[in-house]
């Protein structure tokens, strides 16, 4: 065991850097994906799109930026500038002119239309940024690397992964639990995911609540994609390995579970980036390997909770 | 004044109320009785704006018949609906604030909305910081009521409010029913009860609702 770990534990120490950065990512996905399913009923398959045009979109504004001579700093606030801009143009867009018309429609229907959004969104990823690989490392590289000594050897961590990533996951992991509990807008996206008439018959508009908390997870997915962008160079199919990923995520953890989905989360995050180092031929099948294994001892998720109603 | 005109309203494609007509008058006590699936339900949802109808809704004289539904709150409505409906990951003092926080009424309005429900229904102010999950049929009941009474400056809805309650509580929340009348003269009630027996006394004015069909009561 511990000759294993001295010739493994570098890349060990790698694997858990990697998926940590990458759980961050995954985690503010799947934490808009539960808000959006919780006010609409549906499972937006295009979600991962709008992870990878914010992914997409910090790369262009970082190139505009560092093309212009303009200070690099500003490739950081980029990404979320890109996130917010994602998510206030193409929200509203697309649960406006789409979603809200197939509101009370089947759930398959509803599932096909978002399956067609997602065919949409990639043909439009391709057509604005092309099928060769977009990178974006300028964050990255900006704050270099920090040398951590693990057992003999020593790992450059960079400190975007390190830090930034999993600092801002927390900071939307511990914000979001504030805001749902305990600000008025926060409960009252609670009300219309609970229960979206008795929601409306206390007054609350739910129309407006829905497009509004659309937008936020819109938002999001657009924010896991951009922090996620220095990371790793962009191509076309980003959005659907991100989409899966992330259902995966919400289904170990449960639906609704937003601190649940970020221990699941960082379960899948890890398990990948592990298998990547020791058994790449896994890193695709471990995700769900999770879920299954988590979905058949509960299946309700690892938090979730069965509703029972009282008459 | 809260009314419906030859209001006719389908669910599922099958007629469920058939051009009903209903007139609450301001401070007015109306019961509507009907058996299980006459249209009570049915007819409370409409006045709520939550179903599609024809005909004519209108409250205090607007025609509401196509105004959003979440607008009743702000023109004064209260409703109680069948299965209470609370939020249960709320406390009952987070439930009761929730009308009246969205409707954005001063903080001290608030307050002298709750001390009043408080007054009405004293166990509520007990049941303040308990999870609404948590609570028995009954006392959700009382809460509903409570809620409903936030925002009901001009009208209550009940639907069905004695149901399953048991017999000591229904005589509790019949008496607080009963209070009702001299603490807020000019709200009207809506009760729905499948039996008229419950709600003797609280009432002037009784209706009956038969197959999507309503009828004021034989005296
Ligand atoms: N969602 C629905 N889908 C199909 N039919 C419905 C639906 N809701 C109500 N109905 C039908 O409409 C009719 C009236 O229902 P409603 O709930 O208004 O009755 P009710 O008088 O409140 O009955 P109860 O005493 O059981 O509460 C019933 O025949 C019922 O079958
Ligand atoms: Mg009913």
């Amino acid at each position: 065991m511990m000759a294993w770990l001295s010739d493994n534990g570098l890349l060990l120490g790698l694997a858990v850097l990697d998926g940590l950065a990458s759980a961050a990512s995954i985690f503010m996905v799947a934490v808009g994906l539960n808000l959006v399913f919780g006010v609409l009923r549906i499972l937006n398959v295009a979600h991962g799109s709008l992870y990878a045009i914010g992914a997409y979109t910090a790369a262009s504004i970082t190139l505009f930026l560092t093309s212009h001579g303009l200070p690099v700093w500003l490739s950081f606030p980029a990404l979320v500038v890109a996130a917010a801009l994602v998510g206030v143009i193409l929200g509203p867009l697309i649960e406006r002119v789409l979603l809200k018309r197939v509101e009370k429609q089947e759930p398959v229907l509803q599932l096909l239309v978002t399956f067609a959004l997602f065919m949409i969104l990639e043909d439009v990823q391709k057509l604005i940024w092309g099928v060769q690989p977009v990178s974006n490392d300028t964050p990255m590289r900006l704050l270099g690397t920090i040398d951590v000594p693990f057992g003999a050897d020593v790992i450059p961590f960079t400190a975007y992964q390190l830090f930034v990533l999993p600092g801002i996951a927390l900071f939307t992991l511990v914000g979001l639990a504030w805001f749902m509990r305990r600000t008025l807008t926060g409960r009252v996206i609670v009300a219309v995911t609970t229960d979206r008439e008795a929601a409306t018959s206390q007054g609350i508009d739910s129309a407006k609540i829905t497009m509004l908390t659309f937008t936020f997870g819109a938002m999001l997915a657009a924010l896991g994609g951009a922090l996620a962008s220095p990371m790793s160079s962009m191509v076309p199919g980003v959005g659907a390995s991100t989409i899966v990923l992330s259902f995966a995520v919400v289904a170990t953890a449960g639906l609704g579970q937003v601190e649940g989905a970020a221990i699941a989360a960082v379960m899948i995050g890890l398990g990948r980036s592990i298998a990547v180092y020791l058994e790449p031929e896994l890193e695709v099948v471990v995700p769900y390997l999770i879920m299954v294994l988590v979905l058949l001892v509960r299946p309700q998720g690892l938090f979730g909770v069965t509703e029972t109603r009282r008459i | 004044m809260l009314r419906l005109e030859k209001v006719s309203v389908d669910i599922a494609g099958a007629p469920v109320l058939r051009g009903v007509d209903l007139v609450v008058p301001p401070g007015a006590r109306v019961a509507l009785i009907g058996r299980n699936g006459a249209g009570k339900t049915t007819t409370l949802r409409t006045l709520m704006g939550l179903l599609p109808a024809r005909g004519g809704i209108s409250i205090d004289g607007q025609p509401c018949t196509d105004a959003p539904a979440h607008r009743r709150a702000a023109l004064g409505i209260g409703y109680a609906p069948e299965e209470r409906r609370l939020f249960g990951s709320f406390t009952v003092l987070e439930n009761l604030r929730l009308p009246a926080e969205v409707l954005k009424l001063p903080e001290a309005e608030l307050k002298r909305r709750l001390e009043m429900v408080f007054g009405l229904l004293p166990e509520l102010r007990e049941f303040g910081p308990r999870k609404a999950a948590g609570l028995s049929g009954g006392q959700g009941k009382m809460v509903a009521l409570g809620r409903a009474l936030m925002v009901g400056t001009r009208a209550v809805l009940l639907d069905e409010p004695f149901q399953g309650l048991a017999p000591a509580l229904a005589l509790r929340y019949a008496e607080a029913l009963g209070r009702l009348r001299a603490l807020l003269p000019d709200v009207a009630l809506l009760i729905t009860e499948s039996s008229p027996d419950l709600l003797r006394g609280l009432v002037e004015q009784t209706f009956v609702i038969e197959r999507g069909e309503i009828q004021p009561a034989a005296a």
